[in-house]
Order: structure tokens, then sequence, then C-alpha cells
């Protein structure tokens, strides 16, 4: 196992060969904001959240896809970086229908958490309002496409923990979305095995246990990190 | 020449609404019109929603009741799913319905009414509010913020949240009252009595005085009422089943069932406003005027049910002169009536075990397309009415709110007190306020009745040394 | 309503201030002109109220968009998902009336709705958001308390900005 010696925000790190800043950081002890994120699972860097400067290069860069380097020097914070945040995240309310005061995960949402992190108070975006639908054909699941960021923790969850492979995103721009199985309701997807692995790791209310109400949806996340855990480093208790 | 006053915005009530004053070519007042001016369509864009969250979703049609929503809402879902209530979850349902009954007509009583009982129809305008009250008489203002706050308190206690809880759900409710939570409504229940009992006695020593002739000027008319009672007759504002009775206090129909509102109810539209008009059916439009809320609920009912609100709706009889309080200035009185006897319902429950039991919530799977779930808002009967799909999603709601109920009520009220105040042309700004007492009567929360949201600005001067008084100006 | 759940600190604000416009605690009827504060509640979906709003704006040296439906639009904007204003309408005047059906309709008397509701700063400058549904009495209050100092308040942190 190698490591590397890298700069995050003007202190020396060394992080294992192969690990990503963002990897790196946490463990530094430096919060990068992040929503596609989700531990245990692969990494896309769909959200744009966790972007970073790195000195001499002359983009800025997603910090859950970019692997350090030896001699690397990463800012985190600028208020230029703040501000794009608090943009990306704006875009992210204006673009579908979040409407937090009536939704299921209100209180317990890493989008209103994320928001409230970059000190989102309105949005700048004018709101896009699209027509969006509700499916809960599943007896136990729903999902509310008006609340989908596009994150696809669902689509990585099911594939690479699961392995069941029922999410999928289809469509493109403004019409893309999850879609289960082949665009059909999700109550007539047999490869569903009705896990639940894809509410736990949804980060906002778009997927849902059937019959919450409003604020009333908790997550078990830890339970994902554990399966993870135990499969990568056979640790079967938790 | 015949010509319109036009009050725009009436003031000290919830909701945006207008009046229209038609005078003649004499100058006297032919008629008034109560004009509604918002709306926001509920009953369309819940469609597509699941099922479950529409407690939530209709708690945001009114920020002054979301209780009743919210009850209404979960009763539908009730019925939806097929479950009884477990008897934990129907009590504490019931304790959140008492408490908002007691903020929401301390809100009508103490912050929007009773300046104009204490501070006079006639008072400056800029001071006729709240804060002048705060100003002239600062204990009764105090307790009955604090009052308000009681009720508030009791709710967020219950709900976790004084406005928009979302705690009642289909089923039951969440979380049983924690015993801290218990202990402080024991603790604030003697001041609050005192409270209501101080302002009940005020209010009946103004209706022998200054108020006296408010009674027969103030809508004082023949019309049916419409409640819930208890199966033995008793005051009720949860369950039961709906009763009309006339202004002699004859039963015209009973042990009718909210699923067959459509039998009885319907709803004509004019269109000079956003408030529908929902008559009694079997006798038509106009004819079928009913009056629903703290009036209609003393009158339809036998009996309070708790010993010292009896007595009170003896008195309140006794000075109505007969079974029926066919003034529709009485629902002050009838307010401060219900405040009693909900404290004294709260001060039953407080010893009720089952108030901490987490035995409060049945689940199920959706078992019925179809549910109407009724309940009694402070300012009356409610109606939810929903159709789902086979998984739950609403396909279609049709929601009759207490306010609309009283609609015609109303503009008979307001016409009835143009008439009487206006001649000659001569539209005093105290005589214009009047008119708008009127409405303030009926306690009418129009952001509910249209379903819409009142754009509420609230603005706020500081201080100036030189302050001058704003003129109050109405448009004709 | 939530600005009443200040309870007993409305004597507080009574002291440094005069409420000079509010449907619900004034009855001055056109609002008037130089007023310090004013916050702002409720989406704008009808003509009146973007009327009154732009009037709001005019007269008022410091304009706070107060709640969710000022922010957001929230609820109320649940109908702009259907396009127009005409499938809301159609549902509750047509379809769910008597005999009697009919669209309401009084030029001056019953204002238009707009096709789209509006969160307030779209069509007009905002000095300072509190969003909420509703906002809560603590966060009104840490808002409010420093303006009547005469310093701008700090919207940040969970407990002052957190919608819904």
């Amino acid at each position: 196992m190698s490591v590397v010696t890298l700069k995050i925000n003007d202190i020396d790190v060394a992080a294992e060969a192969g690990k990503t800043v963002l990897d790196a950081a946490r463990e530094a002890g430096i919060r990068i904001p992040t929503l596609c994120h989700l531990d245990g699972v692969s990494d896309v860097g769909a959200c744009r959240l966790c972007l970073i400067e790195i000195k001499g290069i002359p983009k800025l860069l997603p910090a859950c896809v970019t692997e350090v380097a030896e001699g690397m020097d990463v800012t985190t914070h600028t208020p230029q970086l703040d501000e794009y945040r608090r943009m990306t995240v704006e875009m992210l309310f204006s673009e579908g229908n979040h409407v937090c005061a009536v939704c299921v995960a209100n209180e317990n949402c890493e989008l209103q958490d994320v928001a409230i992190e970059v000190g989102m108070d309105h949005s700048r975006f004018t709101y896009r309002f699209p027509e969006r639908g509700v499916d809960i054909s599943h007896p136990q699941f729903g999902i509310d496409h008006n609340r989908c960021i596009l994150c696809t923790r669902c689509v990585r969850v099911c594939d690479e923990i699961e392995g069941a492979h029922v999410w999928d995103v289809a469509g493109r721009g403004a019409a893309a979305k999850v879609i289960t199985g082949l665009n059909q309701p999700w109550g007539d997807v047999d490869a569903c095995t009705a896990c639940g692995k894809c509410v736990d790791a949804c980060p906002t209310g778009s997927i849902f246990r059937k019959g919450s109400t409003a604020s009333e949806l908790d997550r078990d996340r830890g339970k994902l990190e554990f399966l993870v855990k135990a499969r990568e480093e056979n640790q079967w208790t938790r | 020449m015949s010509k319109t006053v036009v009050i725009d915005p009436v003031t000290r009530i919830e909701g945006h609404a207008k009046i229209s004053i038609f005078l003649n070519d004499a100058g006297d007042v032919d008629d008034a019109r109560f004009h509604v001016v918002e709306f926001r369509g509920f009953e369309k864009f819940c469609e597509g929603r699941p099922m479950f969250e529409m407690a939530g979703i209709t708690a945001r049609i009114c920020g002054i009741c979301p209780v009743s929503h919210l009850l209404a809402a979960a009763k539908t879902g009730d019925k939806i799913l097929a479950v009884q209530v477990p008897p934990a979850g129907e009590k504490l349902r019931r304790l959140m319905n008492l408490a908002q009954i007691i903020q929401s007509h301390t809100l009508s009583f103490f912050h929007l009414s009773s300046p104009d009982f204490l501070l006079g129809w006639d008072s400056d305008p800029a001071k006729r509010n709240v804060f002048g009250l705060m100003e002239a008489n600062p204990d009764l203002a105090r307790a009955g913020i604090r009052l308000r706050q009681f009720g508030q308190t009791v709710i967020e206690l219950l709900g976790a949240k004084k406005i928009h809880a979302a705690w009642a759900v289909p089923g039951g409710v969440r979380s049983p009252l924690s015993e801290e939570g218990l202990q402080w409504i024991r603790d604030r229940l003697p001041e609050s009595r005192q409270t209501i009992e101080t302002a009940l006695g005020l209010f009946k020593q103004l209706l022998d005085n200054t108020l006296k002739d408010e009674i027969d000027i103030f809508g004082q008319f023949d019309s049916l009422f419409m409640s819930l009672v208890a199966p033995d007759g008793t005051w009720e504002h949860y369950g039961g089943h709906i009763r009309f009775v006339d202004s002699q206090g004859n039963i015209v129909a009973d042990g009718l069932r909210e699923e067959d509102y459509q039998d009885f109810l319907d709803e004509a539209v004019e269109p000079w406003s956003y408030l529908k008009f929902p008559y009694y059916k079997p006798m038509g439009y106009p004819d079928g005027m009913y009056r629903v809320g703290p009036l209609a609920r003393l009158n339809v009912c036998d009996r309070m049910g708790t010993p010292d609100a009896d007595r009170e709706l003896q008195e309140f009889r006794q000075r109505a002169g007969g079974r029926c309080a066919t003034s529709s200035f009485m629902y002050h009185y009838a307010r401060l009536l219900e405040v009693l006897a909900c404290i004294e319902r709260i001060e039953q429950y407080v010893d009720d075990p089952d108030l901490l039991s987490s035995r409060c919530r049945a689940k199920a799977e959706i078992n019925n397309l179809e549910g109407v779930g009724v309940s009694e808002a402070p300012r009356g009967t409610l109606f939810h009415h929903y159709n789902v799909d086979e998984n739950g999603l609403i396909e279609k709601v049709n929601l009759i709110i207490a306010t609309g109920q009283n609609n015609l009520a109303m503009n008979k009220t307001v016409t009835q007190i143009a008439q009487h105040y206006i001649h000659n042309n001569d539209v005093a700004e105290g005589f214009l306020n009047r008119v708008e007492a009127g409405i303030r009567n009926f306690d009418p929360c129009l952001s509910c009745s249209t379903h819409a949201v009142g754009q509420m600005p609230l603005h706020i001067e500081l201080l100036a040394p030189d302050k001058t008084v704003i003129n109050t100006i109405y448009r004709d | 309503m939530s600005f009443l759940d200040l309870d007993e600190w409305l004597f507080e604000v009574a002291k440094f201030a005069d409420i000079v416009y509010s449907p619900v605690a004034s009855d001055i009827k056109d609002y008037p002109e130089d007023v310090d504060v004013c916050l702002v509640e409720g989406a704008v979906a009808n003509e009146e109220n973007l009327e009154l709003l732009y009037k709001v704006r005019q007269r008022t040296k410091f304009v706070i968009s107060f709640g969710d439906c000022a922010v957001t639009a929230n609820v109320p904007a649940m109908r702009n998902m259907l396009g127009s204003s005409e499938p809301v309408l159609k549902r509750c005047y047509l379809e769910l009336g008597d005999k009697t059906a009919q669209l309401p309709h009084e030029p001056g008397i019953v204002p238009e709705l707009l096709d789209r509701v509006r969160p307030i700063h779209e069509l007009v400058e905002i000095d300072l958001f509190i969003p909420g549904c509703p906002p809560s009495a603590p966060r009104i209050q840490a808002a409010i308390e420093p303006l009547l100092k005469g310093e701008q308040p700090v919207m940040e942190g969970r407990s002052m900005i957190k919608f819904g």
C-alpha cells in the first residue's frame, strides 16, 4: 500500500494511493458537501456539489471521483466555490418540485440539509414546475419523481449491493428520469426483491415507504454501510 | 345617482375579502355583497398525490385551523383504510381539536373582534386593533394572548409544531402525549379557566349595556343551523352525526351521515365571489340557507355535557329568548362559551391514562376506494371527500369548508347592517366598520373557504418622533 | 398567524414599532407611504396580489419575504404543474358546482388568477428572506429583534433558514 502526500486547504495530508480527494479530506476532518456520493457504492460525480480547486488545473474537479496524487494542492472552500455550491443547490430546487412543507422527508432530507449548509434562503433561479408523476404500484414502496434529483444512488445501490438492477436512468436533459425495469410500473417489476435499499439510499423524499405521511420518512443509512463492510471485511455484526 | 361603496380589504379577518354596498338614488342601501377574492384550487392539484399525504397538504390550506384539515383528512383516511382508530388515538385527536378550538376562538375574540367592543366601533381605525387593545387594556390583552398560547402549546405538545403539525394520520395519531406535556397542561388549566370566565363575564356585561342593540342589527334572521351532535344529542366536535334544526329549534333532519352529504348539501356559484354558496338541498337555493360554527353547534345540541358549560348554555338560551339564538352577533358569545366547554373537557381528560398510550395508530392498506371524513372546525362542519385508485393515489377531491357554509348568512348579515346604518349617502368610517364586523361575527377563514392562500402582509413602521395618523381610505 | 405565536413578545414589538398596515392587525385600508419594514406573506397568485406587492415595494424601505409561500410559492404553486389556472377553476366551479355552475368573473371586484403562482422575489427586490412553513416564532423573533435595533439579522443555519 503506497501513500501519497498532498495539501488540502494548506494542511498536509497523507492518503492511500487510489483514494479520492473526498476520502482524503474526510479523513483529515474537512467537510465537503455531497449529494450523489453514498458510502459503499461507486461514485459518479453527478451532483457537482463537491467541486474543488486544484492548483495547476484550470477547471474545477469533483472531489468524489478525483484520485489523490503526490504533491496535489487542493482548496475545498473559497467564496467562489461556496457560491457555485449554492447555485447548484438552487438549481436542484428549481429543476424539480420540492415542496418541503408537505414532503415525507421534511426534517430528514439531505437536499434540505445541504441547502442549509450552503446558506440558501431562496432560489435565484425561476422554478420550472415540471409535470412529473408518482408511482405507488409497488406493494411496499413508492417513487415521487417530483422530488428526484437524479443522483442515481438508487440505481447504484440496487445494482452494486442488492444485485437486482431494477433501477436505471432513461431520457435525456429535462426529460431524464429514473425508471424501474423497462420503464414499467414498479409493482410489475419481477426483479425487485423489495429489499428497500433504494429507500435507505435516496437522499430526498423521492423513494419512500408507502403510508408515510409528511415528515415521517426515516431511513437506515447504517444498514448499507454495514452490508458493504460485512462483505468486504467479513464483519458480520453491527 | 346610485353608487357603489367598496370596502377593500375587509380587515381583522383571516383572508382577503371585499364588501360592495349598493346605494340607491336616495342614498340608502339596496343591497350588499361579500366578495372573497382569493382562490387556490386544492381540489385539482391534490390529484395524483398519495392519499397519505393529504393530511399534510390540506393542513396547508390554512394557518389558523390546520388541525381541522388534519383531522378531516385523517378521518377520511380511516375510511379508505377501513380501520377503527384505537381509543387512545381518538382521545388524542379530540384533545388536539379542543386545543385548536380554544386557540382559534381566542384569536377571534381577543385579537380580532374585541377592539370593536372595548375601544368602540367609531374609535380611531389606526388604533382599533390588537395592539391598541394591548395599550388600552394590557391585562386583558395579555390574558387573551396567554389563553391562545395555551391552545397552541397543547397542539405543539401533541404534534411537535404549533402550526401545520402533521400528526394525525389515517388510522390514528403518530405519538401519544408525554408525561411532562400532560403535566404542563394540568398546570396551565386553572389560569386558562380564569381567563375565559373573565371574558365570558365581560362579554355578558357588554351585551347588557353597550352592545345591547347590536343583537338585533348584526344579522338577526331565521335560518337553519347544522352541526355534528353526539348520538345522545350532546355537543360534539369530532364524531357523532349531522343534525339540522330550524330557528325555533325544531329538528329538520337528524342522524345524517357524512357519506351522504351530497344528498343534503349542494353548492351554488355566483360570478362575484370565489366563495361558493352551499345550501340545504331539500329547500333549494337560496332558501336552504343554513349557518354552521359555534352558534349552530349551541343551537343544534341538546346539552353541552359538562356542568359549567351546561349552566352557561341555559343562560345563553335564556338571553336568546328561546332554544335558538338567531342573531349572528351571538357567535361571539357562543365562541366564548365553547372555549369554556373545551377547557372543561380537557380538565376531565387529563387524568385519562390513554393519553399516554402508544397504542394510538392502526395500520392497513387501501381497502376502500372512496371516503368522506368530517370534523367540526372552530368555524363549523368541515367535509373531506376523496376517491383513490387501487394504490391509493388521489383521483378526485371535494372539500366543503366550514366558512363557505356561512356564505349566504354572511351576505344577509352585511346587508342588514348596511341597511340599518347607512342613509343619505352617509358612509362614515364607523358605519363601514360595523358592516365589516358583520363578517367578523362569523370569524371566517377565507384561506380555507376558497382553499386560497391569503396574501397577508404585516407591516411594521418604526416609531418616528412626529408620527402622523394615517387616514383610512375607502375606495368608492 | 405564526407571527401571533410571538405571544407576549408582541408587547416588546409594540414598544418599538407601529403596526401601520395588516389585514389581521389593523383597519388601515390603503398601504401607507414611508413604511420602514414590511413582512410579505403568501405567493403572488392573482392580479391584485401583484398590484399590492408593487405598491408595497414602492412605499417600503425594507421588504421581507416571509414564509415558504412568499419565498418558494410552496403548496399554492402546485397548480403550476397543471400549466394554467383553468384546470383548477374548472374543477371547483364547473364540475363541483350545482346547476348554477359558472366561473367567477367580476372585473374590478374578483381578481383574475395569474396563470402561474410565483414567489415574490421574482417580481420585486427583496431585502430579507425568512423561509419556513410557517417560520417558527423563535425564528421570527431572531430575525426581527436585530431589525428593531437597526441591525441586519444573520440568516444562517437550521434554526433560521430550513424550508418546510
